[in-house]
Parts: structure tokens; sequence; C-alpha cells
């Protein structure tokens, strides 16, 4: 459906990538999450697959057709992509109902899908306001709407919940990707949040510093990050270099680099495979959790999370073998 | 594996592709336009290398020092002044309380709403032998003692005066914005508020003054109609008689690159102070201005201090103009007077009309090209702003005749059609010279209402399928509106008040109003230029007070 081929674009003229060699390729109905840290190129992708800029390399193609390359152009209003904005981009001077109109104006069922549309994301009785009349949230959806009324082959929507509050951000979150699963549109929806990512994504690319380090199902970047970067994307991360693998009595393949999850130590679990003693010296609230500071027998110091807060001063710690995340680097 | 990414991909054939591959319509629109736009200035300067004419050196060995030395003077002189008037007014109206200083704000731009040319008319007169101020005198029993004002002081007060309110405005913009809790701190720390001016908020001031300041001085070199009038020789003078008199349009374009070099210097000198300081302290709209109150004895004070330019610049001139107006009105009030009028509008409306146009063009398609460099490169077209009128008209001149000359040449010989000219003495020529010369005033109010429109919405029209033209009309051009209107109105006001490139380029059987009244000044009718002077006057202050309105909310 989309296939990307050895994308790169400088903003200096080579001197620095935003974009660097990338390739990817998305079945059709894919929901697909790209995931990075501001100014890793999520943004900068995005606008190059819609046609907002053009590429210094690499070839993009949409259902077969070539749509950038080096000798080819296609102008974003003949993509057929849909593009959600993250500051929603509403027109202002349109009611919602001219809004979604806006795209299908050649269509001859026009007032009748607009209408469609706009029950679909469950403001088909708000059509004859103004965008200032409506909510941040109300306003996501009238874009996710008119982003979908001309039946994109392919939906972008670029940090769609950025700049709403978090409690309104998770129900909002569920209600657009149910409508966006239900048209079953190939979809692209960039986030900095990995929460995000895999509460609604089939699959996650994630892309550092212009390039992309992997692309995987979300279950599996979890389980098989292929480094220590994308495996602290999704959640504390502890190294485990070769002073703690002696601590633990945990000697691991010298070749690689290896870490372990934050939630995978154990406190006082005597049937770990790697225990070793400590002492707490710090105790921070959180809330739901407890965050430990341990000085090991061995001397060194790691943090840990934990759920109970009367733990006493002297601990055993521990984890299991098959924890262990291993790396090739 | 081909190893994109690496430099290979900046190689000067992966750059000529990319270049053959995102030259779209909009780029070529671009270039094409800003070509039309820098040529004037280009042709002045290839035809320096054509020499220059037989009386150059004559005018290099007794007048340029005049010319140079003068037209100095007049940028110390009127400087001087404008900062005195527009500094002060400034400050005051911004920061202390007094009756009537709501009307005063606006009242104190109103001197723009005069061309210099004409202030100067009307001073003469006032001073004149048996002028205004004689007849004054001796109504009241006082002996008359004249007080020569047509000389380069006189021309320094007389542009200064109706000038001033450039640096007023940039000024008081930056009085307002500056938030209280700066003077506030100031006041706290035990500083009194003399000294505060000068040690705090002058210094912090001086980039907006200046940028004021330099909006005079374009318009003090830019002066052809009083420097002429008080018979002071200044370069725009020599251009004009290099030109008309000693028909050497060489030494003309000499005498114009000079100017050029002038003007750049000045433009290149408030960048440079610019650069080094820029003080931008955060605006709040929501801010309150809280005026100081001082004692009814020194509000009215600083009533006549606010007060006197506006007496000098606006309400005395006008007065002997109506004084004038009374006298000659049955002599000048004809049919032939309306058509003027109606010549000096049409132009100024279809000048404004264009010019909207071409700035939006220039602003718009620059942003729909691919390429970077023209994005980059599009502001160039604001340019002519700074080259004074008569020089744009002399940089128009050289390439309209070559063209004209080569089409009627190549009529001739193709089909034997004697074509005559058909830009060079026409409204083409001179409307072409107009949007050289005034398309900043149409780029600057539309280009900043446009970077208020957020890129996401033409973006998100585009993800629609729909394209850039369609996008313009549908989604920009009504979020712009207010931009594109104000942009009009002050090309209408610019044109209207055009006096030298009019006077070089207009075609034989048009007038415009400012023509007509520098014609009546010229044959020793000046009384008679009161009329179309006054009708310049009313039909510029309506906008400008409307602008203003703007300004404040």
């Amino acid at each position: 459906m989309l296939d990307i081929e050895s994308l790169s674009k400088s903003f200096d003229k080579g001197k620095s990538f935003a974009l660097k060699n990338v390739s990817f390729h998305l079945k059709e109905g894919d929901v697909c999450a790209l995931v990075g840290e501001s100014g890793s190129g999520k943004t900068t992708l995005v606008r190059l697959i819609a046609g907002l800029e053009t590429p210094d390399a690499g070839v993009i193609r949409l259902n077969g057709e070539v749509v950038s390359s080096l000798n080819n152009f296609v102008p974003p209003e003949k993509r057929k992509v849909g593009l959600v904005f993250q500051d929603y981009a509403l027109f202002p001077h349109m009611t919602l109902f001219k809004n979604v109109l806006y795209g299908i104006s050649k269509e001859k069922n026009k007032n009748q899908r607009a209408q469609e549309v706009l029950n679909l994301v469950g403001l088909g009785g708000m059509k004859d306001r103004y965008p200032h009349q409506l909510s941040g949230g109300q306003q996501q959806r009238v874009a996710l709407a008119r982003a979908l009324a001309p039946n994109p082959a392919l939906l972008i929507l670029d940090e769609p919940f950025s700049n709403l509050d978090a409690m309104l951000r998770m129900q909002l979150r569920n209600e657009i990707f149910e409508i966006v699963k239900a048209t079953g549109v190939t979809a692209i929806f960039v986030t900095h949040d990995t929460q995000d990512a895999l509460a609604v994504a089939d699959e996650i690319l994630i892309l550092q510093r212009g390039e992309l380090i992997q692309k995987d199902e979300a279950a599996n970047l979890y389980t098989k990050p292929n480094s220590i970067y994308v495996a602290s994307l999704f959640g504390n991360t502890i190294q485990l270099s070769h002073e703690l693998q002696s601590a633990f009595k945990c000697p691991l393949n010298p070749e690689c680099s290896h870490a372990i999850r934050n939630e995978n130590f154990a406190i006082n679990n005597e049937e770990c495979e790697h225990v070793t003693h400590a002492q707490v010296i710090k105790r921070t609230f959180l809330g739901h959790d407890t965050q430990l500071l341990l000085k090991l027998d061995s001397g060194q110091k790691i943090s840990v999370l934990t759920k109970d807060r009367n733990v006493a001063d002297l601990i055993k710690i521990g984890f299991n073998s098959k924890d262990v995340l291993e790396f090739n680097s | 594996m081909k190893q994109a990414g690496s430099k290979n991909i900046f190689s000067f054939k992966y750059r000529l592709k990319r270049l053959k591959r995102d030259s779209n319509k909009w780029a070529i629109f671009t270039l094409l336009i800003l070509f039309l736009i820098v040529l004037p200035i280009v042709s002045i300067g290839v035809k320096l290398f054509s020499g220059p004419g037989e009386t150059w050196s004559h005018i290099v060995d007794n007048l340029l020092l005049d010319y140079l030395g003068n037209s100095l003077f007049l940028i110390f002189a009127c400087g001087a002044i404008v900062l005195l008037f527009g500094v002060s007014t400034a400050w005051l109206v911004a920061r202390y309380e007094f009756p009537l200083r709501k009307q005063m704000e606006w009242l104190l731009i109103l001197p723009l709403a005069i061309p210099g040319y004409i202030v100067a008319y009307a001073y003469a007169g006032i001073f004149d032998y048996g002028g205004t101020l004689q007849l004054i005198l001796e109504a009241v029993g006082l002996e008359f003692v004249r007080f020569d004002i047509m000389n380069k002081s006189g021309l320094a007060f007389v542009l200064g005066i109706s000038l001033f309110p450039y640096v007023y405005v940039s000024s008081r913009a930056f009085f307002l914005n500056q938030a209280n809790s700066l003077m506030e701190a100031s006041e706290m720390l035990g500083v009194g508020p003399v000294k505060t001016f000068f040690k705090l908020m002058l210094p912090m001031a001086r980039p907006a003054i200046v940028a004021g300041l330099i909006l005079v001085l374009m318009e003090v070199l830019n002066d052809y109609g009083a420097a002429k009038y008080f018979g002071v020789n200044t370069f725009t003078t020599g251009i004009f008689r290099s030109w008309f008199s000693l028909e050497e349009p060489e030494t003309a374009v000499y005498l114009s690159a000079l100017l050029i070099v002038i003007v750049f210097t000045l433009i290149l000198l408030e960048k440079f102070q610019r650069r080094k300081l820029r003080f931008n302290s955060n605006r709040d709209n929501n801010m309150r201005i809280y005026r100081k109150k001082v004692s009814p004895k020194n509000q009215l004070i600083i009533f006549l201090a606010v007060l006197l330019p506006v007496v000098l610049g606006f309400l005395l001139p006008v007065a002997q103009l109506i004084y004038w107006a009374t006298l000659t009105y049955e002599n000048v009030f004809n049919l032939s007077f309306l058509t003027i009028s109606v010549q000096s509008f049409g132009i100024a409306l279809l000048t404004a009309f264009v010019s909207v146009i071409i700035a939006v063009i220039l602003i718009f398609f620059s942003k729909w090209s691919r390429l970077g460099f023209v994005k980059n490169i599009a502001k160039l077209g604001v340019l002519g702003y700074a080259i004074p009128g008569a020089v744009v008209a002399i940089g128009i001149m050289i390439p309209t005749i070559f063209i004209d000359r080569w089409l009627i040449d190549v009529m001739d010989y193709l089909f034997n059609v004697d074509l005559g000219l058909i830009l060079t003495g026409t409204l083409v020529a001179l409307i072409y010279a107009y949007v050289v010369r005034f398309l900043a005033v149409a780029y600057n109010p539309i280009e900043s209402t446009a970077l208020k429109v957020s890129n996401a919405i033409p973006d998100s029209s585009n993800m629609l399928g729909v394209g850039n033209l369609r996008t313009f009309f549908k989604i920009e051009f009504p979020l712009i509106r207010t931009g594109i209107a104000s942009a009009f109105i002050l090309v209408f006001i610019d044109v209207l008040k055009e006096l030298p490139l009019t006077l070089i380029l207009k075609p034989f059987h048009v007038n415009t109003l400012a023509v007509k009244a520098y014609e009546y000044a010229s044959d020793e009718m000046v009384m008679e230029a009161a009329i179309p002077s006054l009708f310049i006057i009313v039909t510029v202050m309506l906008p400008v007070i409307f602008l203003n309105r703007l300004l404040i909310k």
C-alpha cells in the first residue's frame, strides 16, 4: 500500500539529516504508529508522504504509483492522503458542515456524505457551529471527519492528542481509533507517547535522529527491543553492566549489551535466579509506586520501583534470566 | 545497496535533477516578477558602463559637492527635527494623562496627510513678502521683519515637520508595548522620570526610533517638489536637471547611482544598529497602560508641547491653503480640474489594484514554489521603496525606451507597420514604476496578516484535494482581507501624493492633482495650488484616521 525506499531529507544541504535513508512498507488496513522524540524526523517523514515537503533522495509509492522520487513529484492535492494536524487546522471562517464538505465538493452525494462522517464522529447535531465554538476534543473529531470524508487511501494523524489534557486524551484516543479501525483505512499515527502507540497501533516504527531503528508489532517491541534506546522508550530499564552482572552473579555474553526492566526486579522473592542483598538509602513516594534508591552489597547504586510502601531497610533484590534483554552492540 | 544519505545526494547531478523536479509554474512566475521589479535598478547599473555624459565633469567640479553637502545637511537637520518632535510627543502621549490626549494621539499622525512639497508651498506663502504673516502683523500694527524660509534650513524644517509622524508612530508603539513593570522597577529603585527616560527608555527604544527615522530619511532623499521650490540643489533636483534641462540621461543615471549608494548606506547602518540591539519585551495585549497624572499646570504644558507639532505640521499649512483656496477657487475649480481629479484617482486606484495583486503573487507564489531559494528571495520585491521616485523613473525609462525602439524596428521590418511607442510615455510605464516603488507598501501588511494564518490551514486544504489557487480564494483570501484592504488604501494614498516619479513618467495628456499643484507653484501661481493640494489632503486624511484606528486597537 505504502512503500518507502531510502528516503532522505536534509534542511541544510546535507550538513545534517532530518531523515536518513528510511525504508519501510505498510499493508492495506494497517494502523501504524510512528514514535520518536521531538526532532527525530517523525513530522518530516509524514510531511514527505503527504507531499508537503520534497525529499532529497528516495522513492515513495502509494498503491504502486510513484508519488515522489528524484524525477517525479505528485503535489499533495493529488495524492489522496488525509492528514489530521496537531492544531486541527479547521477553517475558522466555515461551519463544521462546510469544513467537512470542503474536500468533497465535487462529489454527487456530498451533503449526505458530509452528514455521514459528522455522525460518525458524533457531531452530526452541531454541523452549523463554527470551529471556535467547539472544545479541543470536538475540534479534533471534526478534523478527523474532514480528513475521512473524501475516503483517503492513507490517513495520517500528526500528534493529534498533544494539545489535550491527559484525561480527555485517553478517552478521545480510544474513540478516534475505534472510528479509524471501523473505516478500515490505512493509517499512520505520529506520537511521542509510547503508551498511545502501544494502545492503538498494530505496528510501531521507531525513529531516532532521522533513522528508522526498529519496526515491529507492539508486543514484540516491548519484549524484543533491538536496542537499549528502544527498550527505554517503553519503560524504565537498567543497563546490566559487567559490574552489575557480577553483583548479581549473572554472567552474560560479553559480546552483547544487556538491560533489565525496572518492573522485572523482585524484592525479597526467594525464587529469583539472581539475587543480592541491598540497603534502601532513599525512598521517594510517587503515589502509585514508591521509588527506592538501593545500595547493593557490592557498592553499586540502582533505583527500582515497588508497590510496597513499607519495605524494610535491608532487603533482597533479584530477577530472572528470562527477563534479561540482550542487544547486539 | 545505494548509500543514500551520504554526501553524493548533494552532488551537482542530484541537485540539478531536484531543481528540474521542483521547478513549478509558481517558481517561474515569482522569478519573472522579481526580474521586472529589479530591472530598473539593474538597468541603471548596466547603463553606467556606457559612460557619463558631457556635463558630468562640470557637475562633479561645480555641483556634486553642493548636492552631497545639501543632502547630508538635510539628513542631519531633518533627522534632528523628527527625533525631537517624534520621540517627545510619543513619550508624552504614551506615559502621561492630559486633556484631549486621545484626540492628540491621532492628530499627531495627520501631518503625514500633507506631502512635503505642499507644506513647503504653504510656509513660503506664510513668510513671503505680502504673505499671511505680514498681513496679520500689519493688521495689529506691528512691523514686518521678513524671515527667509526658502533656503536649506527652511527646507529641513518643512520636511521635518511634515515627516516626524513616522518616528512618532514607531516610538509610540514601543513606549506603549513597553511593560509598565520596567518603568515601575526603575521608579522603585528611586530613579526619577527624567533619568528613567534618558537612561532606560531611550536606549531601549532606539531600534524602533531608528526604524522610523530611516523611513523619514528615505522620504527626504526622495523629495523633489519642496527642494525645487526652495531652490536647494539636491541629488533629486540634479537628476531632474540633467534629464530635462541638460537632456543628458547618462548624467542623470550617474547621479541616480550615487543616490542609490547613499540610500543603501543608510539602510546598512540601520541594519547594523538593529543587529546589535534587539529588545523585545514581552507584549501583553491585555496590559493596561497606567499614565501619569500630573498637576493641571504641567498638564497644560504637556498639552501645548504636543499641540505645537500638530499646529506646525498640519493646522498652520492647512489654514494657509484654505485661505488661498477661498481666493482662487473660482479660477481653479472647473471642468479640466475635475478631469484631473478623476484621472488622479483612477491612476491611484489602478496602481493600488495592480500592486496588491503583484504583492499577493509574490507572497503566495513563492510559498507555493518548492524551491528554497525562490522563497528566500521573494522579499527582494520590496526593495523599490528604498529607491527615490526619480531614480525609479530613470530606471524604468532605460528598459522601456530600449524595448520600444526594438519593437518599432521589428514591426517595421516584419510587417511594415509603424507601431509607435507602446511603453514609453504611457500609463503602462507609469504604473509599472509606481508598482516598483510602492510594492513594499502593499507587501508588508499583506505579509503580516498572512503570517498570522497557520501554515497547517492551507496545507490541510491541499490535503483535501484542493489546489493552491483555489485554496487561496476559498481559504486564505477571506482570512487576510484586512491586510489586503489596508495594503490597497496605503498604496492609493502614496500614489496620490507622489510627485517626482509622476513628473518624469506621466503620459503627456494625463495629469494628477500632485502634478497640477506642482505646476501652479512652478508657474508663480502658488495660490492656485491650494485647491488640488487640499483635495489630496482630504482624500488622504480619511484613510489615515481609519488606519490609525486599526493601529490603536
